[in-house]
């Protein structure tokens, strides 16, 4: 009886969000799928144009902007989002994920009901999704422009106000539409992940080799590490003194920075190729014998990736209150924020969110051990968290694989056909969380040896490069070898 | 993004011959959107980077006017 309740209940929460989503259906925009497979060059030149658009596009400053050197507020999140402040991809692809990850964690929580084997409910879910970030795109847009993220609006004028508005909705639906072209089949990968990666390499290739001098007292100095190693050699008179101002200076990116990103880099790429492998058995074609992969990484960078939307969150709340209210006991628990010398940027320096931000090097850390301990805790303990967790909201927990095994009449080697789940279960969780807390470490390790863009960035972009370059295998080998590439 | 259920479903072949078959989506990752047509306004994906460029160059007159217009 009760189970018939529930039924009901779903069925008429389904047909709510139906009815607030379906008019809305006609005029959502939707990439035409192609009518025959890309080839592979064509869906490389899809990839490098939708890249030129998302380069162009992050760096076109938005017009009418007055100001935008104030403290950052989004500054934790803009590497996970792609975003460059102050540019038309001021809102990058926020509007997307966050859309993305509200529907996928409704519908993994079975709040909302989707049965992705009918065509009328994928449709459904794909409008609501779409019609979300729209809505968040044009939220997030009107409140950063009336809070005077771009300069106060009574002075910007109405008109001004209106067209960065414009601005940001066109620029967010535009990185839709581009992800969705890449998603249907005429790129490789998505949008999103190819925006992070790019945004990232691009931050660490700049800070590598960028030609802009600083000014620091002792005359001018290369910001880009590999540019000052050489400057510093060839100007300096003491070449040892120059070496360990190239390979040690502060408030600059340095050679070890540089030496820390490519090591993790390398450390991140071996480890991907762990994984256990289960043997086993197809009933349907006799005899047939292949191992199931799990990898060690199972939830590839998701964990990492939920770890910092949730402390960028508690940062951006904490830093609000404490900019509102410096005064209050219980803000002031949450985070007491402060600005480092030299810039604008906030940073927090005692509170909740000082023991769950990143130590800025390895000197700091050895300062304040309290602090070191306790951030790596949480961050490994929260990634390894994220990671189980996400097995169930993604459909890929040990039931909903060992049903997939099943569909395919599959079984593991060695054991009935009932004990699939049973040795799935054994397998799967211990790998995601375990997959999760070494994800966590590593990022620790990038942001405590000060690797270029946050150990997060870092990870995130080397997980994303690496499935592309899976990718590329795949797809060249389905082409008939690299030959494909290049005739 | 990508998330795991791709290349984890997938089965490996070590030995050729028979049929095991792959499962079909390769890239699943965050935002699932499906290949199968759903009612919607129809975007040929060239038009998409037409959109693209025309908004890139609004923006840039919007710029230049802007230099114009203040002195």
């Amino acid at each position: 009886m009760s189970w018939q309740e529930m039924r009901f209940q779903t069925i008429s929460q389904e047909t709510c969000e139906k009815e607030f989503v379906e008019p809305f259906m006609s005029i959502l925009p939707e990439v035409t799928a192609p009518d025959r497979k890309v080839p592979f060059r064509q869906k490389i030149l899809w990839t490098a144009v939708t890249l030129f658009i998302f380069l162009v596009c992050s760096q076109i400053p938005l017009y009418g902007i007055m100001s935008s050197d104030s403290s950052d507020p989004l500054y934790w999140l803009r590497v996970i989002l792609a975003s460059n402040r102050g540019t038309l991809m001021e809102l990058g692809i926020t509007p997307i994920v966050t859309s993305g990850m509200i529907m996928q964690l409704l519908a993994g929580a079975g709040l909302i009901d989707v049965d992705y084997s009918l065509k009328e409910d994928r449709a459904l879910f794909n409008g609501a999704q779409k019609l979300f970030a729209m809505v968040f795109a044009f939220g997030q847009a009107t409140v950063s422009v009336l809070t005077g993220l771009y300069g106060d609006p009574s002075e910007i004028g109405a008109g001004v106000c209106l067209l960065l508005v414009i601005q940001l909705v066109m620029a967010g639906l535009i990185s839709m539409l581009l992800d969705e072209l890449l998603q249907k089949g005429y790129g490789l990968g998505s949008g999103i992940s190819l925006f992070i990666a790019t945004n990232i390499c691009e931050s660490i290739i700049w800070k590598a080799f960028s030609p802009t001098t600083v000014n620091t007292g002792r005359g001018p100095e290369f910001e880009g590490a590999i540019i000052a190693l050489f400057h510093l050699l060839i100007t300096r008179g003491d070449k040892t003194r120059a070496l360990k101002e190239a390979f040690y200076r502060n408030n600059l990116p340095n050679v070890m920075n540089l030496l820390a990103t490519v090591s993790v880099f390398a450390i991140v790429i071996y480890l991907q190729g762990f994984r256990v492998e289960i043997p086993v058995i197809s009933r349907r074609a006799r005899g047939q014998r292949s191992t199931y992969p799990v990898k060690l990484f199972y939830t590839s960078n998701m964990p990492i990736m939920l770890q910092s939307a949730l402390t960028s969150n508690i940062f951006l709340i904490s830093q609000m209150m404490y900019n509102r209210f410096p005064e209050n006991i219980l803000i002031r628990m949450l985070g007491v924020w402060s600005t480092h010398e030299g810039s604008s940027q906030q940073y927090a320096s005692s509170g909740l969110a000082y023991f769950i931000s990143p130590p800025h090097s390895i000197l700091d850390a050895l300062k304040d051990p309290i602090h070191t301990v306790l951030y790596v805790t949480f961050t490994l303990s929260a990634c390894a968290l994220f990671s189980k967790t996400w097995i169930e909201v993604s459909n890929s927990s040990p039931r909903d694989v060992a049903k997939q095994l099943k569909d395919q009449g599959i079984i593991i080697a060695g054991h009935r056909d009932t004990s699939v789940y049973k040795e799935l279960k054994r397998v799967i969780p211990t790998a995601a969380a375990f997959g999760g807390a070494c994800i966590g470490a590593l990022s620790v390790m990038a942001d405590l040896l000060g690797a270029l863009g946050s150990g997060t960035g870092i990870l995130l972009a080397v997980t994303i490069i690496y499935s592309y370059f899976e990718m590329f295998v795949k797809e060249t080998a389905a082409e008939g070898g690299i030959e494909g590439l290049f005739l | 993004m990508a998330e795991p259920s791709g290349s984890q479903g997938s089965l490996r072949r070590r030995q050729g011959g028979g049929a095991i078959t792959n499962r079909a989506s390769s890239s699943a990752t965050m935002l699932k959107f499906y290949t199968d047509d759903s009612p919607g306004l129809k975007v040929d994906p060239v038009a998409v980077i037409i959109i693209a460029l025309a908004f890139i160059g609004s923006v840039f007159l919007l710029h230049i006017y802007g230099k114009f217009t203040r002195g």
